[in-house]
């Protein structure tokens, strides 16, 4: 399956939230919807799952206009929410029915993803009595119990320990590899990192980045160098490499403990490092820069606003 | 459609396994078997007592002892005077001083002295605005009068009195309806479907905003249609509130049925009631509960808090006792204008159509026309009722206006 949004425009009365939303995503890869808050991530969920109706646009699944109502879809709301009062279990198979499950089956279900998520033991507590973290559980066994086709995640990691979170994590690898098409959307990069193959960045509504994160890392550390000298502090570092090879260096950046050096298009790290030895530099550690996709998404989306 | 089911089946029991609709019904049922059982009560525990009460009620109307002096022997008959005076012993002095004497002792609660055949004197101790001593008297004083008079006549006393008294039969033959008899079966079930109404509306509205507020809305909405989650909703509120009002009407007959030889039959008529009567009530009331429940759904999904349903079904509440209390008003006069107006405006036609058809008469043709409208009604209020849901649901924050509501439902664009 490949499900494509073009185009998407939404305004809240007078304020236009999203300014044309174009990504796509196929099944058995992930894609990591980045955003800072309020960038647009949630409203994009919320149209795709036709809970708001976009202005401009549209969605189409396998070249055909995409409907809701026809698809099993695990949907993770950002807002979670289920009913307070009424017995995990109960709940459960409630929604499991009302996504097309026999009675049975939902209850073999809610079983099996209770035992998974581990919180078997509520089975028949009411939901309020749990903490927030196994009420995050339980909705997450809610969002996998009809085996939907399509995964659609809304800040899926938020109030998860780390060994929750690291459950979930193969949870959703394991979506992938039934080659399912999930799509979640986040703001703690490591996570995407992980398993996403693709990514689309939103910013202010726009989407500004997006593609294979492999690709988009590759282009991000082209003609870029990390460097570390033993001897100098990297101020001292930046202020030579600034006086001395302006002729090869289009920008010197100092990112933590190194230097990010930008080639000038054109020039390689050979000669970089030919000019370097004879400028005299101790250098300790020398590498292609490698991006991580916080780099990416504060670079692309740090602006203050 | 399977989802429709799916979703009632799971707010009906959301109402049977609440703990008010438990209690609440335990509690209507028990004052009910408590109240039917009152005769036999009396009749088993305090029977005896009020039987004896009653015997002596006859014989002895009163055991207090009144005197008198008869200074008119010739004309008034102390015996026949004595064998009148029906409210006690009427004694007999010789002398105004023993009398007087005996009413100061309280061994006689009045005297009186007959001067004439036609005038008297009331001696009593103390006179009190209440006092009612002389009544008793008066009545066996002038008996006697009349006795003598038509004695004196050559007329038998009895055929006097069987003529002016003559006890008159009479029956009553109904051509329409007899609303008399109806009063009290149609305003027991115009004050139930009231009551049912009433609560049973807020509790669909207070559950559509609770699901809102505890955001079980957005997992809903996305996992089946809106239109089975509002339909289901009404539906199932309307099951159990129907299922508890007949819970309590079955319960009152077996009470009845289980009482009835000490209550005699002089209830029959509350649970006699023609069919006609009881088939225009099931369908009128049961559109007019869903007319109003879809109102009250809808009305519950413009806010995200329960706390504000009651500000925001206040408008439909206030309409909804109006037209209670024109319907019962207009269950003195049944051929008002009011009432026959009332009765074919949907939001009131339910209760005052029921009133019509039970109290008072209607053609056929104008229940037709009146039905038609509230069927109609009914089905677009329920189809609104979604948008509004569908609309409401994801709007959160500060109540939304009705007017607003209407203007979005036209612009589609918005939500």
């Amino acid at each position: 399956m490949r499900l494509e949004i073009n185009n998407l425009h939404k305004s809240f009365g007078e304020t236009q939230v999203l300014h044309g939303i174009s990504f796509e995503v196929e099944s058995g890869k992930a894609l990591g919807f980045l955003g800072r808050n309020g960038a647009g991530k949630t409203t994009t969920l919320r149209i795709l799952m036709n809970l708001f109706n976009q202005n401009k646009g549209e969605i189409l699944l396998d070249g055909k206009k995409f409907r809701v109502n026809d698809h099993q879809i695990g949907y993770l709301p950002e807002e979670r929410g289920l009913y307070p009062k009424k017995k995990v279990i109960e709940q459960l198979v409630y929604f499991g029915e009302l996504r097309g499950l026999g009675r049975k089956k939902a209850t073999q279900n809610a079983e099996r993803w209770m035992e998974r998520l581990g919180v078997t033991e509520y089975r028949n507590k009411k939901l309020e009595s749990l903490s927030k973290g196994n009420q995050q559980k339980v909705q997450l066994a809610e969002t996998f119990i009809c085996d939907p086709d399509i995964v659609v995640l809304d800040e899926p990691f938020s109030g998860l320990d780390p060994v929750n979170a690291q459950i979930l994590k193969d949870i959703i690898r394991e979506q992938i590899d039934k080659k399912k098409l999930v799509i979640f959307s986040s703001h703690q990069m490591g996570y995407i990192e992980e398993f996403c193959k693709d990514i689309a960045l939103i910013h202010h509504g726009e989407i500004v980045l997006k593609g294979n994160l492999k690709d988009i890392k590759r282009k991000y550390g082209m003609n870029r160098l990390t460097l570390k000298d033993s001897s100098r502090s990297k101020e001292e570092l930046k202020e030579i490499l600034e006086k001395e090879l302006p002729s090869l260096l289009k920008s010197v950046e100092i990112r933590k403990e190194r230097l990010i050096l930008e080639l000038h298009a054109g020039r390689e790290k050979q000669e970089f490092l030919q000019e370097a030895l004879s400028i005299g530099l101790d250098i300790e550690e020398f590498s292609v820069y490698e991006p991580s996709l916080e780099d990416i998404f504060v670079e692309k989306a740090g602006d203050i606003a | 459609m399977k989802n429709f089911w799916i979703v009632l089946k799971f707010e009906l029991m959301n109402f049977y396994k609440n703990k008010t609709f438990i209690i609440s019904s335990v509690i209507i049922c028990g004052l009910l078997i408590v109240g039917m059982s009152i005769p036999t009560i009396q009749d088993t525990f305090f029977s005896g007592s009020d039987e004896q009460a009653g015997e002596e009620g006859q014989e002895f109307p009163s055991d207090q002892t009144f005197g008198f002096i008869n200074n008119a022997e010739e004309n008034v008959d102390s015996e026949t005077l004595q064998s009148v005076f029906m409210a006690g012993q009427l004694q007999q002095f010789d002398d105004q001083e023993s009398m007087e004497e005996a009413v100061e002792q309280e061994d006689i609660e009045a005297g009186f002295v007959v001067t004439s055949p036609t005038a008297y004197q009331h001696v009593i101790r103390n006179n009190e605005l209440t006092g009612s001593t002389h009544f008793g008297f008066e009545q066996a004083f002038q008996e006697t009068y009349r006795r003598s008079g038509f004695e004196a006549l050559g007329i038998e006393y009895e055929n006097v009195e069987n003529l002016v008294h003559a006890p008159i039969q009479r029956d009553t033959v109904i051509l329409g309806t007899d609303s008399a008899a109806n009063y009290l079966y149609t305003y027991i079930l115009v004050f139930g479907l009231y009551f049912v109404i009433i609560v049973y509306g807020q509790l669909v509205a207070t559950s559509v905003a609770s699901e809102k507020s505890n955001r079980a809305m957005e997992v809903l909405v996305t996992s089946t249609k809106t239109e089975y989650l509002i339909f289901g909703k009404v539906f199932g509120g309307a099951l159990a509130g129907a299922s508890q009002m007949a819970l309590i009407i079955l319960v009152a007959m077996g009470a009845y049925q289980a009482n009835s030889s000490a209550w005699d039959g002089q209830l029959d008529f509350l649970f006699d009631i023609p069919l006609s009567v009881l088939g225009s009530f099931a369908v009128f009331g049961i559109l007019g509960y869903l007319f109003f429940l879809f109102l009250f759904g809808a009305l519950g999904a413009l806010v995200s808090r329960t706390e504000d349903v009651s500000t925001s079904v206040t408008p439909i509440t206030i309409i909804f006792v109006a037209v209670f209390a024109v319907s019962v008003i207009g269950m003195q006069n049944t051929e008002g204008m009011l009432l026959k107006v009332a009765s074919f405006i949907p939001f009131s036609s339910f209760m005052a159509m029921f009133v019509r058809v039970s109290m008072g008469s209607v053609t056929n043709l104008e229940v037709g026309i009146s039905l038609g409208i509230l069927l109609a009604t009914t089905f677009v209020t329920g189809w609104l009722a979604s948008k509004i849901y569908r609309m409401g649901t994801l709007m959160y924050g500060n109540p939304v206006k009705i007017t607003k509501v209407f203007k979005m439902l036209f612009s589609s664009n918005d939500v």
